[in-house]
């Protein structure tokens, strides 16, 4: 193994973390918002990759172009799936927090059951885009262009969402009502409001990733489960309730992923994550960035 | 959080089925098991076997004038014209799941017989489950060699297993080798569960036996979010032949990726599978000009055998798209099960596993090119060989073995 290969295997487990951390920026953001976990977290990413496939079957749109149209739809659907269904959930008088689980997670197999009706279990994929198959050489070095342009993408997401929780109003409700739900109704905060806006958030977040990994991955009703596991682990990594958490942990875990595969049969490349994952849990087990 | 979800699905999966398998069939119908991935992340072969079975089934039930066995009458006449019906169940790719349904399938729906299951590691535990109550399991299209040397007695496989084709491989290369073409080094390429273990493992007693170097051995993770890691293997290694097993899912990504770090293989030889699918074509069939993979099955056929074109285009108008190897091996594996249960002229397992083993159908009352359907005493057919396919401007055609070749091997591949 040369110098090169060693380089290779870093740049290209450093793209994949930052798509990883994007996939879970949008479930970090809600656990962190008001303690749900999302488990049709995986569902959501689903939906938004056959989004992004509509729109260039429909219109010949390019993922990358199609993305802010996602991201809105996904809004919507994110702030639709609160209002519709975890606003019910949190509100159970017992044993609230498993009834958020079930709910979500019926909800996660309701989608890919749908899923399964509407589009068929067949794999679909774009097999033209303006990136697909290009790929940048550096110094021997290759970088897949859609690889990068997610890295870029979620460089740009993590950024604005940085500027979004510290510089404005709505950021600075989203961190008041994360301390404190009950107390922000007393400054005229509607904690709804800002609840649904998170989901909705959220899920514009799933829907850049998703336009993202539809640029270089198949598409079947099944694919979220491989990357929400990535996802979950991401954010427990990260610390719950850190979005932040989240985007250094994605870049760690898409690293640690291409360095076990480097060191170990590649059949065992995700025991380094876990390796990582129950350290953490042990020495630290609010997550290396929790603030919980 | 996987296994609970995956549980929680699966406990979905069952509550739904045991609503819905109430055990009432019709006293003229013979029941038989399919077993499946029905959903998860190879449902899509599922759906594809359950038009090749229910193609089959339209051929075994109705008068039709095509030269395969039942084909000529209504039902089966060895029972008095019943009709043949099949319950299918889901395993999604989990063996567990596969002996639990096949438990149900034949405490429940007192099933005859069962057929199934696409991967090898689910056929292992469902045709255990069957020889336990005595109900012959008929292997459509699992192809991991240790599945017949279990000595089991209702295990029956009508097609070849991976040693058979990774013979016709090699002796591809070998021939290839003669002409003058410089094959030294191979990579392989597989999946970690029973399939692509057994396929790599019969891969690297071929190339020691005759000569060939294995530079790279990757062993990967099925359903992998990225294979950069592995495909930087391969491609350090940079064999002559690059041999994958792999599902569809990770073929995809495995074509991809090597494109994408400008990894060009001088020949890909795969263990179907993926590489037997539509869906991979479609998605990156631009960079797989010249790619050979190992097969059971091929249209070509056709041209000589006109009742392969006819039960084609059955299949097609219910899939949507051509037989493939898996396809073509389900299709068949339930006519040969269909044609025992006729002879057998009895819904009890011995009787049927007794027909089976009196099997004799010859070649050309086949979809496929294979010699005949004989099942040797562990119940394998050996006179399946299998044909290896280039595919070339779109689409496959034969080019190994010589005797049905319809064109020469393109070597190196232009990817």
């Amino acid at each position: 193994m040369t110098a090169e290969a060693v380089i290779q295997s870093l740049a290209s487990g450093l793209l994949m973390g930052l798509i990883y951390g994007l996939v879970a920026a949008g479930l970090a953001l809600i656990f962190g918002l008001m303690d749900v976990v999302n488990f049709a977290h995986g569902e959501f990413l689903m939906t938004s990759m056959y989004a992004a496939f509509g729109l260039y079957l429909a219109f010949a749109l390019d993922p990358l172009a199609s993305a802010p149209f996602v991201a809105a739809a996904m809004f919507v659907f994110g702030a639709v799936v609160y209002l519709g269904l975890v606003r019910f959930a949190m509100s159970a008088s017992a044993n609230a927090g498993m009834v958020q689980i079930f709910a979500t997670f019926g909800l996660a197999i309701t989608m890919r059951g749908l899923a399964q009706l509407l589009f068929t279990p067949d794999y679909r994929s774009i097999p033209h885009s303006w990136l697909g198959g290009k790929t940048l050489k550096v110094a021997g070095i290759f970088l897949p262009a859609p690889q990068l342009a997610g890295a870029l993408v979620s460089l740009a997401a993590f950024g604005a969402l940085w500027l979004v929780i510290n510089k404005t109003d709505f950021g600075r409700a989203l961190e008041a009502t994360r301390e404190d739900a009950g107390a922000v109704a007393l400054v005229g905060i509607d904690k709804k409001r800002i609840f649904a806006l998170g989901w909705g958030l959220g899920g514009a977040l799933v829907g850049l990733a998703g336009a993202v990994l539809a640029t270089f991955f198949y598409i079947y009703p099944d694919v979220g489960a491989s990357f929400a596991l990535i996802a979950y682990v991401t954010v427990a990594l990260g610390g719950f309730g850190s979005v932040f958490g989240a985007f250094a942990a994605g870049i760690l875990v898409g690293v640690v992923e291409a360095g076990t595969a480097f060191i170990l049969p590649a059949s065992l490349k995700y025991l380094g994550i876990y390796a990582l994952y129950l350290l953490v849990v042990v020495l630290r087990p609010r997550g290396l960035f929790g603030s919980l | 959080m996987k296994l609970n979800r995956r549980e929680a699905l699966a406990g979905a999966a069952a509550l739904a089925a045991s609503l819905g398998a109430s055990g009432a069939y019709a006293a003229d119908e013979i029941v038989v098991g399919a077993v499946f991935p029905m959903s998860g992340s190879t449902a899509q072969t599922g759906v594809d076997a359950r038009n090749a079975i229910e193609t089959a089934l339209a051929i075994v039930n109705a008068k039709t004038d095509l030269d395969l066995p039942l084909a000529k009458d209504a039902g089966l006449t060895g029972l008095g014209g019943n009709k043949i019906k099949v319950v299918y169940a889901d395993h999604q790719g989990d063996p567990q799941k596969g002996r639990a349904e096949a438990e149900r399938l034949i405490t429940q729906d007192k099933v005859t017989a069962i057929i199934g299951c696409y991967h090898s590691s689910v056929s292992a535990t469902v045709s255990q489950t069957c020889e336990r109550y005595a109900v012959p399991f008929m292997c459509a299209d699992s192809s991991s060699p240790s599945l017949n040397k279990r000595g089991l007695k209702f295990f029956f496989r009508a097609s070849a297993h991976d040693e058979m084709f990774s013979a016709a491989m090699f002796d591809l290369m070998d021939m290839l080798r003669k002409q003058g073409q410089k094959i030294e080094t191979l990579a392989l390429f597989h999946e970690d569960t029973i399939f692509g273990t057994d396929s790599a493992n019969v891969q690297t007693k071929l190339a020691a036996a005759r000569g060939y170097k294995i530079v790279a051995d990757v062993k990967y993770r099925a359903n992998s979010p990225s294979l950069t890691s592995e495909v930087q293997q391969l491609k350090s290694g940079n064999a002559d032949v690059l041999m994958p097993s792999s599902y569809t899912t990770d073929g995809i990504l495995l074509v991809r990726t090597m494109a994408e770090l400008g990894y060009k293989p001088k020949a890909i030889i795969a263990q179907a599978a993926g590489f037997s699918e539509k869906a991979l074509y479609d998605a990156v069939g631009d960079h797989l000009e010249g790619a050979i993979t190992r097969g059971s099955f091929s249209l070509d056929l056709a041209t000589k055998r006109p009742m392969v074109g006819k039960v084609n285009d059955l299949f097609k108008k219910t899939a949507g798209k051509d037989l493939n190897d898996n396809t073509s091996r389900e299709f068949t594996a339930m006519i040969t099960l269909a044609d025992a249960i006729n002879r057998a002229a009895s819904t009890d397992g011995e009787k049927i596993r007794a027909a089976l083993a009196a099997t004799d159908i010859s070649g050309d009352k086949t979809i496929m090119p294979w010699k005949r359907i004989k099942f040797d005493e562990t119940g394998q057919n050996n006179d399946c060989d299998p044909v290896l396919l280039q595919y070339v401007g779109k689409k496959f055609v034969t080019i190994f073995p010589e005797s049905g070749a319809i064109a020469k091997p393109l070597w190196p591949m232009k990817g």
